[in-house]
């Protein structure tokens, strides 16, 4: 069984926000709502300033807090490794939300659930890849199989020794960065 | 509306019996649509070409019953390369958008339409248009549109009227850069092959927000085999973020940092000899005429060490031919200052010394795909059309080398005061917004004895128009065949309807046709769409129906390098243009300084510059909610100043500031960041929509357009939208 995960080249991110749009109409949500950001921090003085984009999703963490605090199991970890939420036991405590120290959740106020980047996983089974990878002008995101030394994504991070964001959390995260 | 309690049958029922129902009614949750995938027998992909700016990206539109869905780009295409922008995906919500108007309409008073048949509206227009033409004559007319897909049957259908008055937004735009790059090579839009080059300059040009996605796909793999990029604007750009060196320059001066480039390689003998001598007209000329154009001199112009500009141009002369300054666009190559049209020479002569025209990781002339015409013994042949425009462009006395059919769209408010102009069709352009000095160019619309708008929502333009003719969306029509994908091979790629008209609009060929006829001219339009679009196809060996399965068809023939060809009179690549000496204009490049600079003396004197947010089209995807909560989210309507200056205003982050001149007044939220000239602020074009019919857009941000006084750049009549001084205030609680 694969075990899924995106390696993110922040330094070619160029904030057009169309993995943000890609993935609303993917998972039909409204405008509000959102499953990816990105932020960007300014940095340092001229000549050396700088302004970095960083594209921000749910890490799919093997360690997910916010899978801990569930008080009715409705948030779980997939066969794949992707962590969802099942809105039929959700009932939209938004234990969740605290628990996660990304603050990648967000509330859907139609249903009254908590909910969350899915890494498109219908469209993965069926041997697709998440939108937000697939509409990228610059190929910022690559997406595959962690397991697999010989996928794309695992070449990436050992080539270039991505990182996840803020691995000091024990969190275990599936999206790595490489920032420079 | 309190959906608990509605089971997901009866909400879908609920949703396909509203049919033009909102968004929210479209909501699939996730288990839902992997419920449904069961009984996907109702999803249907429709290929088409996006709308959401010039690109015309191609892209294959899911539905799911007659309701629009998802997009995916089309991998082949050679514009987009399978990929999609924000823009391109959002806009798929705009078919849903309230403020759409819903069928032909006549105005009754200020911002007061009434609904009109079609019969009536053509009827109405015919009368008056003969009146017009009657009294003032044909050349009275005019027709202003966005020169894309069916350009080809607008200019026919101004023509068979008389009028050579065909306008595009060339002049607020690209004018100078496509007049510069054609009058030294022959391109008049010359194409890089970004993929396999090693060094890159995009000079003012920021194509991570003007945006080119199939350029930006190949710079990503150019990035992965170690290619160098350096952004040269006054502002850290988004594509800053991307190359791996940001030199900020004084706006307007890029003209002399070109220079001094250009001095360096002659001067340092960097240049490749060979091809210069074989290939190129002028080089002695050219040496003499850059001799004291120094690192040195320039550093004092533009602020860039000469340390830095020499390094620019030994890395240029190190990767020749397998580098090059990028083409430009809008930016400073294009309409943003007097000296632009001398800068897109110099950006094309200093190209001409790193002989990469023609050469794999260099330039080249796109392949262009040779369409059909209608049949001449069935159809009737337009009388030729020649003569001038009215606003003087192709005239030898004023603008000899702005070409007939682009024109000056921002002369048609002083031409329609002058009394010149009379009636006027405005297509997919909106000048009351897009053109500088509003409040002039409102002035000159309302002198019109006629108005009349193609739009589908009631833009400024379309809300001062007599009678309004709403095309259908694009995702509801069919248009004329189209060949932009070409980049490096032929393609030929085709917009059609994805889903049917929800209101009473039509197809742009369509109202064409049928208002032709009671215009008198309908012997000129005695066909069909499928008709013209078959007659454009059948040199090329592709049926109109294989085009519409598969939207995107490659016909080969891929750009090869080799030994260059160069449309000009000499057919060499011109350093000194022969057209130019025959005018009387500075037949090799040479500086000219920018029209105003901002007051030393002055601590609140400002340039004020603009440019595109990847996320936006000008001020034309504000409306639709998913783009505007992108701005809103992220706080995008600031405007850039630089700490120190803000500082000695006494203005902080996010405060209020002022910002006037002798044109206009307004307010914008501060940014304070070291990404920027000193000398500018920089403010984005997205915004300052002022249709109280938008009702997204409507009031949110401003526009660089408001401040924009109406020039006329001598030589080409370009509007110089970069030479705004202002002055800078902290708004007083």
């Amino acid at each position: 069984m694969p075990r899924y995960g995106i390696a993110i080249d922040s330094t070619k991110c160029v904030g057009c926000h169309s993995c943000r749009v890609a993935c609303q109409n993917q998972n039909s949500l409204e405008s509000n709502e959102t499953f990816n950001w990105i932020k960007h921090r300014d940095r340092g003085r001229y000549p050396s300033y700088y302004k970095e984009f960083i594209p921000l999703q749910c890490n799919h963490c093997e360690n997910a807090p916010c899978q801990r605090v569930c008080p009715t199991g409705a948030t779980y970890t997939s066969k794949e490794g992707v962590v969802l939420v099942n809105p039929k036991t959700c009932v939209g405590c938004k234990y969740c939300m605290e628990a996660c120290p990304y603050k990648m959740r967000i509330i859907d106020h139609r249903r009254g659930i908590v909910e969350k980047c899915r890494l498109c996983i219908e469209l993965v089974r069926d041997g697709g890849t998440p939108a937000c990878v697939t509409t990228c002008p610059t190929q910022v995101r690559i997406f595959g199989d962690l397991d697999d030394p010989k996928s794309a994504v695992s070449i990436f991070i050992a080539k270039t020794g991505a990182q996840p964001l803020r691995p000091d959390l024990g969190t275990i995260p599936k999206i790595f960065y490489k920032r420079s | 509306m309190n959906r608990s309690g509605i089971s997901r049958r009866k909400f879908i029922i609920g949703s396909a019996v509203g049919g033009a129902s909102l968004v929210a009614s479209n909501y699939l949750n996730f288990d839902s649509w992997a419920n449904s995938k069961s009984d996907s027998n109702d999803l249907k992909i429709t290929p088409t070409l996006c709308d959401g700016c010039g690109n015309w990206c191609a892209i294959n539109v899911y539905t799911r019953g007659d309701r629009i869905w998802k997009a995916e780009g089309i991998p082949i295409a050679g514009n987009n390369h399978g990929r999609i922008c924000a823009k391109g995906h959002a806009l798929l919500h705009e078919v849903y958008n309230k403020d759409r108007i819903k069928s032909p309409l006549k105005r009754t008073g200020p911002n007061k339409f009434q609904p009109i048949s079609w019969e009536q509206v053509y009827r109405e227009i015919g009368e008056k248009v003969h009146e017009i033409i009657g009294k003032d004559g044909p050349q009275s007319l005019f027709l202003l549109q966005y020169p894309e897909g069916n350009a080809s049957l607008c200019s026919r259908f101004m023509n068979a009227l008389g009028s050579p008055n065909v306008f595009s937004h060339a002049s607020t735009c690209f004018l100078p850069r496509n007049i510069g790059w054609w009058i030294t090579t022959g391109s008049a839009k010359p194409e890089h092959d970004l993929e396999h080059t090693r060094f890159a300059v995009f000079l003012g040009r920021n194509i991570a927000a003007g945006l080119r996605l199939r350029q930006l796909s190949d710079l990503s793999k150019a990035k992965d085999r170690g290619a160098r990029f350096v952004a040269i604007d006054p502002r850290f750009s988004e594509l800053a973020s991307y190359t791996h060196q940001w030199v900020q320059i004084r706006p307007g001066t890029d003209l002399a940092l070109m220079l001094a480039l250009g001095n360096t390689l002659i001067e340092e003998n960097l240049y490749q000899r060979d091809y210069i001598d074989k290939y190129t007209e002028g080089f002695d000329e050219l040496a003499q005429k850059f001799k004291d154009y120094t690192p040195d001199w320039a550093e004092q112009k533009t602020g860039v060490p000469k340390a830095v500009i020499r390094k620019l141009a030994h890395d240029l002369a190190e990767y020749a031919p397998q580098s090059f300054v990028h083409r430009g666009y809008h930016g400073a190559l294009g309409t943003q200052y007097k000296n632009s049209f001398q800068l897109v020479r110099a950006v094309a002569c200093v190209n001409g010394l790193l002989g990469n025209f023609n050469q794999r990781g260099g330039m080249f002339d796109p392949p262009k795909v040779k369409l059909g015409k209608l049949d001449s013994q069935k159809f009737p042949k337009l009388p030729e059309m020649d003569g001038v425009m009215v606003d003087g462009s192709g005239d030898v006395d004023r603008y000899p080398i702005t070409p007939v059919g682009l024109g000056l769209t921002h002369s048609i408010p002083e031409l329609a005061i002058a009394g010149k102009l009379k009636a006027g069709f405005v297509y997919h352009n909106n000048p009351l917004r897009t053109c500088p000095n509003p409040a002039r160019v409102i002035e000159g619309y309302r002198k019109l004895d006629l108005l009349v708008s193609f739009d589908y929502v009631l833009s400024e333009t379309a809300s001062l128009a007599h009678y309004i003719l709403p095309e259908s969306y694009y995702l509801e029509r069919d248009d004329v065949v189209h060949t932009n994908h070409c980049y490096d091979s032929h393609q030929v790629a085709i917009r059609q309807a994805v889903i049917k008209p929800l209101y009473d609009t039509k197809p742009m060929v369509l109202i064409l046709i049928e208002l032709a006829k009671s215009l008198g001219i309908g012997d000129y339009f005695n066909f069909t769409l499928d008709e013209y679009n078959r007659a454009a196809l059948a040199p090329l060996g592709v049926t109109l129906e294989r085009l519409k399965r598969e939207g995107v068809i490659d016909l080969g023939g891929k750009w090869e390098p080799g030994p260059p060809h160069f449309k000009t009179p000499s057919g060499k690549l011109e350093f000194v243009s022969s057209t130019l000496k025959d005018l009387n204009l500075p037949s090799a490049p040479e500086l000219e300084d920018p029209l105003v600079t901002p007051d030393e003396s002055d601590i609140r004197s400002f340039r004020l510059i603009h440019g595109k947010q990847a996320h936006h089209t000008h001020a034309k995807t504000i409306n639709q909610e998913y783009l505007k909560e992108i701005s809103v989210l992220n706080d995008m309507t600031r405007v850039w100043i630089h700490p120190d200056r803000a500082k000695a205003l006494g203005i902080e982050d996010g405060d209020c500031m002022t910002i006037s001149n002798n044109v206009g007044k307004g307010r914008a939220r501060a940014l304070l960041t070291q990404g920027i000239h000193r000398d500018c602020i920089f403010l984005p074009s997205s915004y300052g929509v002022y249709s109280k019919k938008l009702h997204t857009a409507f009031g949110y941000g401003i526009s660089y357009n408001d401040f924009l006084p109406t020039y006329f750049e001598p030589v080409l009549g370009h509007c110089m939208s970069n030479e705004i001084i202002v002055r800078v205030e902290k708004t007083p609680a």
